[in-house]
């Protein structure tokens, strides 16, 4: 039997009649046994759920499948696939619409986060709780049913931001009917809708932050806008980074309001790359190459993630 | 920072379990289906899956439950899903013996449905009564290489509806018949300081671009495909309508912003025509309802015309497509038999009210037409309503929408360069090149 005592006060002394190196490897061993039976549940989960899934999408994506037959009965048609997917206009367009989806929504999202989060941390603001309140609202409230509200101020001509625009002579863009509005359109829906869960975020970061650091700078004379940018900032980083993955990974998963509001449309200006995976395996009975066009998205995910990951480990 | 990296598990996990959906269908796909059901005494219980409202849905319930006094062995449960999700259901579910084991169909998935061993087909004595009681044309619609595979019910077409008070007020006398009338009468009816377009079209909602079109197409002696299955509509005959979108466009009768459908196949263009905004459009039968609904009392100022005649053309032809229930090929045989026997008594003379089938009754309660020649018989009076009227008419010259596999994707191609073509992105001759490739291409990858 091969054991280690614990002597407190002592360090670490040897049980008798063991040698030394054997006990160790033991010790190792059971480490090893422990980490394998703690870890197994959650290894186990992984496995079933992300790890499988993962290489059936691949395996899939390899096939010509209607989704009707069983999935022993797929038609092997190798990386035709991939190559439909990068050769596709309709994949490309998705693509490019959901990177100007993802880009337009992180450029407005997170500064008008970060102002409206300052705004509402000054401590002597009155009704500050209530205007919280009002703004986590929009991020709670189903999208559903916020799409039938937004579906109607959108509308030509008779909602009421075109008939307000008409009544100041100003030409309405289209909005959701218009292919070179309809995405812009949809970014504002997005922005309106998550804006309020990421101040709430920034709000919380913002408590973080020791109060001596700002009173010190107040003793070196720092006003205000010193204070934000020489303090605030640069320790609302983790959160920033935070928010900003958070509004990346939200904006690539945009799903409902194209499939409740445009159907991808005006003319694909609409269409991101869910709503073409949903439509490609769905509605055309593709499910091989929806696979290839949801294994190609996770990859450039990890590239995105790698790149992002490097980047901030070099800053640090 | 493997803090930041743990971030980015969460699209990945999302991808993850979007896969395991597909998995997860894949596997409920590969259920064998049981034997054979001895005998035809045992309990079954079947479902119906449609894409019905709620007040049809009850109609539907009612049949099931008049069947149960005739049937008692035979349980019906109706399962309703929207439009929109009731091909994804059948996708997810129908692959399964445990699946629905009826399910209303668009004549267009059926091809797909029957590679696939979806859909059964009809028994002999069931198919025959169907040939003896439908109409040729609309059986037609319900087989594959000359196999029933269901019961046909409803036929959509499409025709001009026009308000006739904006005719009045333009001191139009009458719909335009022609291609060159439909130009000058829409220009006529357009007051763009009024927010009023002469002619309307529909984006975002492929059906509602792409039929509309080919119905113009199909007057003016043009098709989607040729007879060797490919794209023909670098034809002359279609690219005229194209130019003819462009005229409309450049008249300003054509105003793209009023255009746009939602998922539920309603919004702005729906909101436009029933507020008076909207002069003109191209729309088939099974709005009626919604049109009543939304007009009220205006409702008395629609009317209906055929389809205008382009000059290459002969006769108004509407593209015309149809439904039919089908029977699961994957559920057992008792399943499939208690199927059959609900069917025929849905759809046979004795289910409804004065000669009419329950089918036939619940769809003309809708405004659409019903198939069966008994059926149109029963409701003569409710189909010379003056909307319906011009779709009744239009039957004869129908052009039926091309049935093959990949017509869905084929029809999202051409709705993308018809909306590319609305919005002035493409010019008619270049989106019509550009959607004959996409077309072709895209029933080539459906397996053409």
């Amino acid at each position: 039997m091969t054991v280690m005592l614990e002597s407190p006060g002592r360090g670490t002394i040897r049980a008798r009649g063991v040698p030394p190196t054997a006990r160790r490897g033991t010790a190792v061993k059971r480490h090893r046994l422990a980490a394998v039976g703690f870890l197994s549940p959650a290894l186990v989960l992984i496995l079933v759920f992300i790890a499988v899934p993962m290489v059936m999408t691949f395996w899939i994506s390899l096939h010509r499948w209607s989704m009707f037959t069983p999935i022993t009965d797929m038609d092997w048609v190798g990386l035709d696939n991939y190559r439909a997917v990068v050769t596709g206009s309709t994949h490309l367009a998705a693509l490019r619409n959901t990177v100007v989806y993802v880009a337009l929504s992180a450029a407005i999202t997170i500064p008008l986060a970060v102002l409206l989060a300052l705004l509402l941390y000054v401590p002597r603001l009155r009704g500050r709780g209530l205007v919280r309140v009002i703004l986590f609202a929009t991020y709670v409230v189903p999208t559903v049913a916020i799409v039938i509200v937004w579906s109607n101020l959108y509308a030509p001509s008779y909602g009421p931001i075109d008939a307000t625009l008409s009544a100041l002579g100003v030409t309405s863009p289209g909005w959701l009917s218009n292919p070179s509005s309809a995405l812009i359109s949809l970014v504002i829906f997005n922005v309106w809708q998550m804006l309020g869960y990421y101040v709430v975020l920034l709000v919380a970061g913002l408590t973080q932050i020791p109060e001596e650091v700002y009173e010190a700078a107040r003793i070196d004379g720092a006003g205000p806008i010193r204070q934000t940018v020489s303090i605030t900032i640069p320790l609302l980083r983790n959160t920033l980074v935070f928010v900003f993955l958070m509004t990346v990974v939200n904006s690539i998963q945009v799903f409902d309001p194209v499939y409740l509001l445009t159907q991808g449309g005006p003319a694909n200006s609409t269409n991101v790359l869910s709503f073409d995976i949903q439509r490609t395996a769905f509605q055309n009975g593709l499910a091989g190459e929806a696979s290839a066009l949801a294994f190609s998205l996770l990859i450039l995910l990890c590239l995105v993630a790698a790149v992002v990951s490097k980047g901030l480990r070099r800053r640090t | 920072m493997t803090h930041v990296s743990s971030r980015w598990q969460r699209p990945i996990a999302a991808l993850a379990v979007g896969a395991a959906a597909l998995a997860l269908t894949a596997c409920s796909s590969d259920e064998e289906p049981t034997p054979a059901a001895e005998g035809g005494g045992a309990a079954q219980e079947i479902t119906f899956l449609t894409h019905w409202g709620p007040d049809q849905v009850a109609q539907l319930e009612a049949a099931a439950e008049g069947f149960k006094e005739i049937e008692p062995d035979i349980t019906v449960t109706v399962q309703a899903v929207p439009f929109a999700n009731l091909l994804s259901t059948l996708r997810t579910q129908g692959g399964s013996g445990s699946g629905p084991t009826i399910a209303s169909i668009y004549d267009l998935w059926l091809p797909e449905l029957v590679r696939d061993g979806v859909a059964a087909p009809a028994p002999d004595d069931t198919s025959s009564s169907i040939t003896d009681a439908w109409p040729g044309n609309v059986v037609e619609a319900a087989s594959k290489d000359g196999v029933v595979y269901g019961f046909p019910n409803e036929v959509d077409l499409y025709a001009l509806n026009y308000n006739t008070r904006l005719f009045e007020e333009a001191g139009l006398d009458g719909p335009p018949a022609t291609f060159d009338e439909l130009v000058a009468d829409a220009k006529a009816l357009t007051d763009a300081g009024a927010g009023q377009q002469g002619f309307g079209v529909i984006t975002n909602w492929s059906s509602g671009a792409v039929h509309p079109f080919l119905s113009l197409a199909a007057s003016n002696g043009g098709h989607l495909l040729d007879d060797s299955g490919k794209a023909a509509l670098t034809d002359e005959s279609v690219v005229a309508v194209a130019e003819l979108y462009e005229q409309l466009l450049a008249d300003g009768s054509i105003d793209p912003n009023m255009s746009a459908a939602n998922a539920n196949t309603t919004g702005p263009f729906l909101d436009n025509f029933a507020n008076g905004k909207t002069g003109m459009i191209i729309m088939a039968n099974w709005w009626q309802s919604a049109l009543k609904d939304a007009m009220g009392d205006a409702y008395a100022d629609i009317a209906t015309a055929p389809i205008p005649v382009g000059p290459d053309g002969d006769t108004a032809s509407s593209i015309s497509y149809s439904w039919l229930t089908m029977v699961n090929g994957n559920a057992d045989q008792g399943q499939q038999d208690a199927a059959w026997k609900f069917l025929t008594y849905l759809n046979g003379p004795d289910s409804g009210e004065a000669g009419s089938s329950a089918m036939g009754d619940i769809l003309v309660g809708m405004g659409i037409l019903p198939s069966r020649t008994s059926d149109l018989d029963a409701h003569a009076e409710a189909l010379s309503d003056p909307f319906l009227a011009a779709y009744v008419d239009g039957l004869a010259d129908a052009t039926p929408f091309p049935t093959v596999i990949g017509g869905a994707a084929a029809s999202e191609a051409l709705q993308k360069h018809i909306e590319s073509l609305v919005f002035g992105q493409e010019g008619a001759q270049a989106a019509m090149e550009a959607a004959a490739g996409e077309v072709d291409a895209a029933l080539a990858a459906a397996g053409n």
